[in-house]
Parts: structure tokens; C-alpha cells; sequence
């Protein structure tokens, strides 16, 4: 217990006579009712779309007018109450608007509310008896699965970690990082749901990676974490479902991984408007930014290329192990490999980080490697 | 009543099938985008516009020419693709695993998703189930398809 109240409560005489006082009286105090706050009535902007956080956006209780910098609250109280004195300082960790806020947060918190679903129930879990895999095929699939449930478990503790970090008036950036790690929560349930159900249950952890999401986990601040979670990881992890519903062995597979991407695109889309923020309203860490990308990059090329990643993705593609398989998955997942960093440069360069491509090694990697299959 | 694809018509039917089916969108959730469909017959291409907002299908519209309109991204595709896959939704009642859209369009082999800004690309998959329903709808449709020839496809 680190924190203690400075009052004793059983032992405060004033509070405790007041508290009967009122009791005893009816006579109420009534002074919140004077709250110096402002009297508004919100009402939906569009009927079909229901109250939206977009249609609170008014005056004090908005986002627009929220000043880069929060000093006034302290405390979880929600923006726009009136924050009585000596309310306690939480010593939230993230002040800046610009270190959190996206363009658009409102509208991929909305998304996301409307757009959750179950792994229970909206997978098809009947068709499987339909269903039987090959041995190679089903521990590849094993093995894939067993990969994205330990990414998806990660992907779940980094925004949980900084959600009580945030300061409280950043209302919206907190309530969508809920979602997200509900919705990677339900990722790392669905996949491991799926493993246990491919006869060969779950296979081997990758080292690689679990290099990659220790670094993830451990950004120094949220904007480090919120680059390379959303943007770099997730980005690569959408190429990859999208890879992988390609790659699937039954339309029950092709369900799960639609609806994973769908979350998924959206994490993207938030880390996406977070870094375009940034850089308009921060210029002067576009550098920070670069350095922490080259390490990032380092830790992605590791873990992506690593063999117990690589490996599934052939058999799956090629959809089997003889030679001519082989031959085909090959091809096949280098260039899943090429557009998933074409992508991700894509995503960059619309954030307005152009020059990444010309001092990453990935860039550089990625560019060999389409020589490579070019001349296959 | 038969609606030939490609047509103005087909999309509306989708569109109105959509309206019927209200309630499954719903249960997907908000489904904003605009987006391009281009099947190319030949030397020459048909081209829609498709505007989705909250739970409808708001706009079907048939375009000239796509590039002057402002869409999150395109699906492109040679018509014996598209037939194949409406064919394969009507068989199946829905999309098979080789005829999702996803799986058509990943490698570019079959259909191809083009689009200029990766924010508007990524909207493909933010509404990806979505899209794969709307689609799925053609299993409620009587489909008037046209006879394929074989001609060489248009370069895009």
C-alpha cells in the first residue's frame, strides 16, 4: 500500500456528524448542484449512427479545444467536471495531446464499438467435423497459430499497460486502447481456440519473436509503443492475416482471419493518424522517431524471417512438402514477404516519413530480396 | 426478377438486398467507405461507384471513368473472374474458400485491389467481412450472365 489517506475516516468527528446530521435531518448540502460547469444538450448528429462521441464535442467537455498540454487535471476527473480542491494528483504519465491524440480517434472508437464480435459464437465451430487436415498442413497450421496466439498476447499487455498512464482527458484515446485489447485479447482466444482444434494443439514459441515483443512491451514512452505496436507490427500482422486467410484451409479459417483483419486494420489506422499527428504537431521528433524505427526494424526482421514463421507459411502456401510444393510456397510467401514491407513504407510515406525508405536496412533488404525473385 | 452482370441493375439489387438484410449488417457494425468495382470486358471496362454509410448502402452509382472519382480503392477484375466468383457465391451460398475477395485479390493473379492512399486501402479490410456479405447477397439473386469469350483481357 503505497498510497494512504492523510484522514482516518471511523475517527474523523466532523465527517462523521455530518454524515448523520443529514441523516438524521433531511437537510441536504446541495452545493454539487452549483457544479461551475457547463449546461449543455448533445443530441445525435446523424440518428442512424446513434450519440456519438463526435456529437459530444462541445466546449469544455470536447477534444478540439483540449490544449497540447493538460495541466489543470490531475485526477480522473472526467474533462469538463469541476475538480474540487485537493483532489488528489494520479501523476498520469502522458500530458501531451500530441503524444496520444490521433486524427479521427473518435470515429475508430466508434468502429470499434460497433464492429466487436465473438470468438465463441460468430466462428463456425460446427463445420469443423467437416474438415480433416493433413498431417504437414495441420502442424504447419499448428505452428501458425501457436505464433499468433504469443503475438496477439502482447499485443494485448502493451496498450492495457499504458491505459491507466494516460492522463484522463485524453477520454477517447484511452476508451479505443480498451478496445484494442479486447480485441487482441479475443485474437489470442480465437487462435488458440483454433489450435486446439487441429488435432496437434499447440506448437513451439518462437525465440525470435518473443525478442521482438519484449522490445514492444518495453517502449520507454507510449508514443515509441504506439509507433511500433500500431504501426509497424500491426501493419505487418495485417498483411499477414490477409496472407494468411489466402493461405487458409477452410472457409471457417477464411471467417476468423476476415474478422481478426478487421480489428486489426483498424489498431493500424489509429497508429497511422497517431504518427501523422505527431509529426504536425511535433516535428522535432521526427528524428526520435527514425532511431527508434531502426531498432524497431532490426527486432521485425528477426522475428518475421525467423524459421518457425517462415517454415508454416511454405508448407501452407505451397500446400504441402514434395518439392513441386515447396517450389510453389516458396515463391508464394516471398511475396507475401515483399508487400508486406511494401506496405508498411506505404503507410509510411502517407504519414508523411518519406525519407524512411532510403535509411532503413529493411528497404534495402526488401529490395534484394525482389531482385532475388525476380530472377527466380 | 433477372439482372444481367455487369449492370447498373445488378449493383441496385445488391444494394436492395441489403436494405432486406438490414439486421445482419447491423450485427457487423458501421460500414463506411466508398469504393470502385472495374470489370473489363475485352479492351473496354464497366465501372461502379459503391458509397456504404453506418449500415446501408447509400449510393450505386455507374461511372465513366474512375480515376475522376474519390474512392477508398478499386476492385479490379476481368469478367470471366467475376462471373466465376458470383457463379461459385451461388453455388456455394456464399464464397467458397477459394473465391473470397481477399483471396481473389491478394496476390493480383485474379483481381487486384488498386487505390492510392494506404489509409483508403486498409478500409478493404477494416470492413472486410462486410464487403465479403455484401457480395454473398448475389446468392439471392437471379443472375443473367453474359457469355464469355475469349478475348484478351485489357491492361488496367
Amino acid at each position: 500500500m503505497a498510497y494512504l489517506s492523510t484522514i482516518d475516516f471511523f475517527e474523523d468527528k466532523a465527517f462523521i456528524d455530518r454524515y448523520q446530521y443529514t441523516l438524521r435531518t433531511g437537510e441536504l448540502d446541495l452545493s454539487w448542484m452549483q457544479a461551475a460547469t457547463e449546461k449543455v444538450h448533445c443530441e445525435p448528429q446523424n440518428a442512424r449512427r446513434g450519440l456519438t462521441f463526435r456529437d459530444l464535442d462541445v466546449g469544455s467537455y470536447g477534444f478540439t479545444a483540449m490544449p497540447e498540454l493538460i495541466r489543470q487535471n490531475r485526477s480522473f476527473a472526467p474533462r469538463g467536471a469541476e475538480i474540487p480542491p485537493g483532489t488528489p494528483d494520479l501523476q498520469a504519465e502522458v500530458n501531451r495531446k500530441s503524444e496520444v491524440w490521433a486524427y479521427n480517434i473518435e470515429g475508430y472508437y466508434e468502429e470499434a464499438m460497433s464492429r466487436q464480435w465473438n470468438a465463441t459464437t460468430d466462428i463456425p465451430w460446427e463445420e469443423l467435423s467437416r474438415h480433416e487436415l493433413p498431417e504437414a498442413i495441420g502442424k504447419a497450421y499448428a505452428q501458425l497459430l501457436t505464433f499468433l496466439t504469443e503475438v496477439e498476447m502482447i499485443a494485448t499487455d502493451v496498450p492495457a499497460k499504458w491505459l491507466g498512464r494516460l492522463n484522463a482527458d485524453f477520454f477517447e484515446v484511452k476508451n479505443f486502447i480498451a478496445t484494442q485489447a479486447m480485441d487482441e485479447a479475443r485474437h489470442a482466444e480465437v487462435f488458440r481456440k483454433r489450435a486446439l482444434t487441429t488435432g496437434w494443439g499447440l506448437m513451439r514459441a518462437s525465440l525470435a519473436n518473443e525478442r521482438n515483443l519484449k522490445f514492444l512491451r518495453d517502449a520507454d514512452s507510449f508514443a515509441e509503443a504506439s509507433l511500433t505496436l500500431h504501426l509497424q507490427a500491426e501493419g505487418m500482422v495485417l498483411t499477414l492475416f490477409r496472407f494468411s486467410e489466402l493461405i487458409s484451409p477452410t472457409e471457417l479459417d477464411k471467417k476468423m482471419f476476415r474478422l481478426v483483419m478487421q480489428d486489426e486494420a483498424r489498431h493500424v489506422g489509429y497508429g497511422m493518424q497517431h504518427l501523422k499527428w505527431v509529426l504536425d504537431h511535433f516535428p522535432e521528433k521526427r528524428e526520435i522517431i527514425h532511431r527508434h524505427l531502426d531498432e524497431a526494424e532490426n527486432f521485425v526482421f528477426g522475428g518475421g524471417y525467423a524459421m518457425e514463421v517462415l517454415e508454416p507459411f511454405i508448407i501452407l502456401s505451397g500446400k504441402g512438402m514434395k518439392r513441386a510444393n515447396i517450389e510453389q510456397g516458396l515463391k508464394i510467401t516471398a511475396q507475401f514477404n515483399l508487400k508486406q514491407v511494401d506496405e508498411y513504407f506505404e503507410r509510411l510515406d502517407k504519414c508523411g516519413l518519406p525519407e524512411r525508405r532510403e535509411r532503413s536496412k529493411l528497404a534495402q533488404f526488401n529490395e534484394m530480396a525482389r531482385a532475388q525473385l525476380a530472377a527466380l | 426478377m433477372q439482372v444481367a452482370f455487369p449492370s447498373l441493375d445488378f449493383f441496385r439489387a445488391l444494394q436492395a438486398r441489403m436494405q432486406t438484410d438490414r439486421e445482419r449488417f447491423k450485427r457487423l457494425g458501421y460500414f463506411d467507405t466508398t469504393f470502385g468495382i472495374r470489370v473489363i470486358t475485352g479492351h473496354t471496362a464497366h465501372e461502379y461507384v459503391l458509397a456504404f454509410e453506418v449500415f446501408d448502402c447509400t449510393t450505386v452509382r455507374e461511372v465513366g471513368a474512375l480515376a475522376a472519382d474519390a474512392v477508398d480503392f478499386i476492385l479490379e477484375g476481368d469478367l470471366d473472374a467475376w462471373v466465376e466468383m458470383l457463379r461459385n457465391i451461388q453455388q456455394h451460398g456464399a464464397a467458397d474458400a477459394a473465391h473470397s475477395i481477399n483471396t481473389l485479390t491478394h496476390l493480383g493473379d485474379r483481381m487486384r485491389v488498386l487505390y492510392d492512399d494506404p489509409d483508403g486501402h486498409d478500409k478493404l479490410y477494416r470492413f472486410a467481412e462486410s464487403v465479403q456479405e455484401f457480395f454473398n447477397l448475389a446468392a439471392q439473386l437471379d443472375i443473367a450472365f453474359p457469355q464469355l469469350d475469349p478475348q484478351p483481357a485489357a491492361t488496367a
